[in-house]
């Protein structure tokens, strides 16, 4: 298989999430479970910084704006998400590793995650990350029941630890499986924010913004029913201030 | 009988209409001018552009007596590494009395730069390079004499005249009303660099 | 009158145009919910052409900047996602009013004679929308755009002689690209919407030349009082400006809803595949058209052949114009036509069921259920000739009810 169509089978294989059914094998996509708050975004935020950030980007996204989204202060920022390579706090998140460099090293360029949520779902991105297993046929050594022959390495495994294919644990990980999975969530959570940045800012005014338009429907309903007063009336059948010329 | 309250009824009602077209224009007005002022804010530049809003310049090539004019946010800006005589004519044109504004007193330059030099660092000048008058962008002219017999080196518009000195203040007889503006810097001498921020936001470009 | 007005008005028609249309324009007095989708159409063309302005200012019209200057409105430029949403939720929301507006007319005979031109014109503004519609949509390039814009260019393809030559005009080139999104751009912000305007100026000029229809579908100017002014007929100002009012606040309300708190739609009004760049190495496993257009996709895929494919599509698309003539009832409304009731629900129904399962992918187990429901949408348009001569009707009223 020539590498060309090798990557189009890598990137269709992940854009087709029934390939796996076609497989034969069953996926039991698995629902994160977060409250979608600040909290758990910025706790994702930081997770995403110390695991992924080393391959993947968003770069829709600027640092700026998870202290104007988030709450975070500048120096949280500074100090717990950007890299110490050179980023610009107005810069866009931007992993650190060379695409070039990353195709050698992988297969293929890491994708960037922005837009990851909205186009795979959460649902996937999470059962995505806790399926991973042990492969040694994989140039990686890792293989993934929703994504097969994924070019991403387990990176997680210290925490999550390893499984082999028939899901039998061979290194048990560093966290109980509940503490990972509510880590493995949150990142969902920060990509979900990254592909729908204005959520925050949407829920803070959106209560605002109705009840103002309620106010003027009422107001104009009021108007209405003012005006039709003169329908309900016998033989007169329009206002008698409108002038008849 | 019932005419009499019809009419009532109509006055009544002709003032609720009234009260309630006033009240409905009002929150209307309300709406309106919440959609309005997002919609104006869109044409603010947006973060990507000012993410590349400041330029940051080496120094190290420019030795003394030279200048070199960069572009930042398409504005020229020219940094002159000034040498002793050149800051000496400064002293000089406030003593003939010549200059416009030769206190800085007028906000054309970031607080830390007001002063003679209206600079950081007295030996190095950093300025929008735009005629105060109406934009044209001066010449550049160091040299004693080069424009009049009394010339002491400084800019000197082609489009209308104006004439500065080498702080860019504005000497008398020229059309333009105030010095040339000076953006917000950093400068480091030992880095030899200078990084160019945001525009000034008293000043008055042209 | 002061002496200004009279001044503006020997030389400029206003006080005749604002009587004309509004004041002593006597529209029946019993509208109910469906006529507010009109006004509120009118409204939301305002819209889509005051958030398209801002929108423009942001756009990048090249295969390499498109997608990038557009998600740079969503993530940079100030308020870009309230303009971005509102433009998008816009057509999704135009196309519900236009399909409540047409099925109206359709309920009550307001196409039929004399308003048969009304109606046209109103047709040809509803393909000009899905035109407006589908290049507005290439224009985020995102891959959905993308595949959008490679099949549909493709259609033109099996026109007979000119198709190649036309697919490549229609494009700039052999492919979708840079080319295609300037031409596309000029024509959605521009020509087509140029085109758009001035027909809904005819179709409302045509509307007030005969006059409202209503829903008991009978004639207003029939029974006229003293005055010689119609007894059901009210001026439009000030009643139905007020309940048009009321009906703006009500719509607004949803539609700021829809946008703070479901802006995609769970994927129905901005699919999922838009948030992907275009790419032409990699089609989309689901590459389907958006839901107002996907009736005609489900009746293409409904034929397991592709020239009748198009065929059957292009013809239920052309259809409606001849309704005016393929209704032959003396009787105008529907509430006096329980077969025509019938018959034009069971349409629409239809029509629904093809929306949905032109989203579905394309597997056999749908098959069934497309070409019942392609050939009872079809089936209303072959049997109205036939059935409208001889159904049974109930007695029309004189004047309007309720
Ligand atoms: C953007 C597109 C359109 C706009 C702005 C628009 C606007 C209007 C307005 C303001 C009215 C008068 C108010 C009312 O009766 O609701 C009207 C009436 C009408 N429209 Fe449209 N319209 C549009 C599209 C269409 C389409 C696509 C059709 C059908 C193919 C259509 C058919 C009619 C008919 C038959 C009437 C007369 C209704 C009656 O008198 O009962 N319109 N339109
Ligand atoms: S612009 Fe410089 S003198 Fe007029």
């Amino acid at each position: 298989m020539s590498k060309y169509r090798y990557l189009c089978f890598l990137f269709v294989s992940m854009l087709v999430p029934t390939l796996a059914f076609g497989a034969g094998e069953t996926v039991h996509w698995m629902t994160p479970h977060y409250t979608f708050n600040r909290t758990t975004v910025i706790a994702g935020a930081r997770y995403f910084a110390a695991h992924c950030m080393a391959c993947h980007s968003v770069s829709s996204l600027r640092y700026e704006y998870l202290t104007a989204d988030l709450g975070m202060s500048k120096s949280e920022v500074m100090k717990d998400i950007m890299l110490p390579s050179g980023a610009a706090f107005k810069g866009t998140i931007d992993s650190p590793m060379p695409s070039d460099m990353a195709a050698k090293w992988l297969g293929k360029p890491p994708p960037d995650l922005s837009h990851m949520d909205r186009y795979l779902g959460s649902k996937f991105i999470y059962t995505y990350l806790l399926s991973f297993y042990w492969d040694p046929a994989r140039p990686s050594g890792w293989n993934n029941y929703v994504f097969p022959m994924v070019a991403m390495p387990n990176i997680l495994a210290p925490w999550g630890g390893t499984v082999g294919p028939k899901g039998q644990v061979i290194y048990p990980g560093k966290l109980s499986p509940a503490e990972y999975h509510k880590n493995v969530a949150d990142v969902v959570a920060f990509l979900r924010y990254a592909s729908d940045p204005s959520y925050f800012k949407r829920m803070a005014l959106g209560p605002y913004v109705i009840g103002i338009l309620l106010l003027f429907t009422i107001l104009a309903y009021l108007l209405k029913t003012a005006y039709w007063l003169d329908l309900k009336k016998k033989g007169r059948h329009v206002d008698s201030r409108v002038k008849r010329s | 009988m019932t005419t009499v309250t019809d009419a009532e009824h109509d006055h009544k009602n002709i003032t609720r209409r009234r009260f309630l077209t006033a009240a409905t224009s009002a929150v209307g007005v309300v709406v309106g001018g919440m959609a309005v002022v997002p919609l104006i804010e869109s044409m603010e530049p947006t973060a990507a552009a000012l993410a590349a809003s400041s330029t940051t310049v080496d120094l190290s090539p420019i030795e003394p007596g030279m200048q070199v004019t960069v572009p930042w946010q398409k504005k020229p800006v020219i940094i002159i590494n000034r040498t002793p005589e050149m800051l000496a004519s400064l002293k000089e044109t406030m003593d003939k009395g010549i200059l416009k504004d030769p206190l800085c007193k007028v906000p054309q330059q970031p607080p830390y730069c007001t002063n003679m030099y209206r600079s950081r660092i007295p030996e190095w000048y950093v300025g929008i390079r735009i005629c105060n008058h109406l934009c044209c962008i001066p010449h550049y002219r160091p040299k004693k004499g080069s424009v009049a017999p009394w010339w002491l080196g400084g800019f000197h518009c082609p489009c209308h005249g104006s004439m500065y000195d080498l702080s860019c203040r504005v000497i008398q007889g020229s059309p333009a009303p105030h010095n040339m503006a000076v953006p917000e810097y950093e400068i480091s001498t030992e880095k030899m660099s200078t990084t160019i921020t945001h525009m000034y936001p008293k000043a008055h470009l042209c | 009158m002061s002496r200004f007005s009279v001044w503006v008005n020997q030389r400029l028609p206003l006080d005749e145009t604002v009587k004309e249309h509004l004041t002593e324009y006597f529209a029946p007095k019993n509208f109910n919910i469906l006529y507010y989708a009109g006004s509120l159409l009118l409204l939301m063309i305002v819209m889509q052409l005051i958030s398209g302005f801002f929108l423009m200012a942001h756009y990048d019209p090249t295969s390499q900047g498109a997608f990038a200057s557009v998600q740079g409105i969503m993530y940079d430029t100030n308020w870009g996602w309230l303009i971005r949403y509102m433009h998008v939720d816009g057509v999704s929301l135009i196309f519900i009013l236009l399909y409540a507006h047409m099925f109206r007319g359709l309920l009550y005979g307001s196409h039929r004679t004399p308003r048969e031109l009304v109606w046209i014109i109103g047709y040809v503004i509803y393909l000009l929308m899905m035109a407006e519609a589908f290049v507005g949509y290439v224009l985020p390039f995102g891959n959905l755009s993308y595949w959008a814009g490679e099949v549909i260019t493709s259609i033109i393809h099996a026109v007979p002689i000119v198709g190649p030559s036309l697919t490549t005009l229609a494009r700039g080139g052999p492919g979708v690209g840079t080319a295609t999104l300037q031409r596309f751009l000029a024509l959605h912000v521009v020509l087509f919407f140029l085109i758009i305007l001035a027909a809904i100026v005819m179709h409302i000029v045509a509307l007030h030349k005969v006059g409202s229809n209503n829903p008991d579908g009978i004639e207003i100017k029939k029974h006229k009082g003293a005055d010689g002014k119609p007894l059901d007929g009210i001026p439009f100002h000030p009643y139905y400006t007020v309940k048009d009012l009321f009906g703006v606040g009500v719509f607004l309300t949803i539609f700021v809803t829809i946008i703070f708190y479901a802006p995609t739609m769970h994927g129905i009004f901005m699919e999922r595949t838009t948030f992907l760049a275009a790419n032409p190495m990699v089609s989309l496993p689901d590459v389907t058209p958006p839901w107002y257009l996907s009736p005609y996709y489900a009746m293409l895929r409904a034929v397991p052949n592709k020239y009748y494919g198009i065929t059957i599509m292009i013809t239920s698309v052309l259809l409606p114009f001849l309704l005016p003539w393929l209704d032959r009832n003396p009787v105008r409304s529907s509430r006096y036509r329980p077969v025509y009731k019938t018959m034009l629900i069971v349409a629409g129904i239809s029509f629904i069921t093809l929306a949905w399962v032109g989203e579905q992918p394309p597997l056999p187990k749908f098959f069934l259920i497309e070409r019942v429901a392609t050939a009872l949408y079809l089936g209303f348009y072959i049997l109205l000739p036939i059935i409208s001569t001889i159904e049974p009707t109930r007695p029309v009223p004189e004047r309007v009810t309720g």
